[in-house]
């Protein structure tokens, strides 16, 4: 039995000398001024979330298409990562995508108070990625990720008015989706 | 738990490769699929004026932008839904941005992990559509949702 816990000791060895030489270094992260926010830079094994919490595990953690989960090495504990460091309504997929299954050290903000949390855990925004034995970048990939998927969508304007689903979605629905008459009497009764 | 069985525990969870699945709990659940980060991270106001269709057209552009997907259930917790029928594409996936504000009663699969609550949804069982009318207590939000372009078009009418 000893022997078993020496193994279980050294295999976790790294993992919390890599948590703790991350630690080291200062927590370098812009404030958005968020509810409860906290920073939080920590060392993490990029996984699918799917996959973690219900055995549905696609390769390649679901090629960017699925949400993905921050695994902390200090604690084990499973973080959501729900925004990137862009200002313009995206998430942090496109930034963790090319390291599922691997160890990188990140820098944000843990976000929620207890008004919305309500007792769950708060979740992050990740602003700076630090791959094993590179340099620390900004999590600001999906807006060029986006313009190589969508080339008939180039024009003027942020890429959220220009989005081929976005549009189609309010040209049925409209802006408040209650369908594009009641958008006529809100805009009367308010502009 | 012995002391031993904890550093196993601890060992093995750091191990990378290994997903530690979680049992889930069959449920049926009503609520509205909202935009998670405008409710939690507070950027555009409080929780009330982040949901239905005061902010419908800014939890479209974050459902297709990838920020994740929640249902806020009628108890007041967010539960983050992982799938919907037939689309495991919970970072912008067409279903996630389809059903974006609309109240729907669902039956699924819930997970709980590290404090959060996570929604498998097998079968969306009926669907009211934006039914949570917040525009009639705070317009839009943000206040550029619509442009200005479609605003005069209908003004000057």
């Amino acid at each position: 039995m000893r022997s078993l816990a020496i193994i279980a000791a050294l295999v976790a060895a790294p993992f919390f000398l890599s948590a703790s030489a991350s630690a080291a270094e200062e927590c370098e992260a812009k404030s958005w001024n968020l509810s409860g926010q906290q920073k939080a830079c920590f060392s993490a094994k990029v996984v699918d979330i799917l996959c973690e919490v219900a055995g549905n595990c696609p390769a390649n953690c679901g090629d960017g298409k699925r949400q993905l989960g921050l695994l902390r090495t200090d604690n084990g504990k499973l973080v959501y990562p729900q925004k990137n460091l862009q200002s313009t309504f995206n998430g942090a997929v496109a930034d963790l995508a090319p390291h599922c299954g691997k160890t990188i050290d990140v820098r944000g903000w843990l976000v929620g108070d207890e008004e919305t949390l309500k007792g769950a855990a708060q979740l992050y925004q990740v602003q700076w990625i630090r791959a094993e034995g590179g340099e620390w970048k900004k999590a600001n990939k999906w807006t060029k990720d986006w313009a190589k998927k969508n080339p008939d969508a180039k024009g003027k304007g942020p890429w959220f008015r220009r989005d081929p689903r976005v549009k189609e979605e309010i040209d049925e629905g409209g802006y408040l989706g209650l369908g594009p008459d009641e958008d006529i009497v809100f805009i009367k009764d308010n502009y | 738990m012995s002391g031993l069985t904890r550093v196993l525990a601890l060992g093995l969870a750091l191990l990378p490769g290994i997903a530690l699945a979680s049992e889930g709990k069959r449920i049926e659940i009503k609520g509205e699929l909202i935009d998670t980060w405008c409710y939690f991270s507070g950027v555009m106001g409080g929780p009330e004026a982040v949901t239905g269709s005061a902010h419908h057209t800014c939890a479209l552009w974050c459902a297709a932008g990838g920020i994740p997907v929640g249902l806020l259930g009628e108890d007041g917790e967010v539960y983050m839904v992982l799938k919907l029928p037939d689309d495991d594409n919970s970072a912008g996936g067409d279903t996630f941005v389809e059903l974006t504000n609309d109240t729907i009663n669902a039956e699924g699969m819930m997970y709980e992990r590290d404090g959060l609550k996570y929604l498998v949804v097998s079968e969306v069982i009926s669907n009211d559509g934006v039914a949570n009318l917040t525009h009639e207590d705070y317009g839009v939000i943000p206040g550029f949702a619509i442009p200005k372009k479609k605003i005069k078009a209908v003004t000057v009418e």
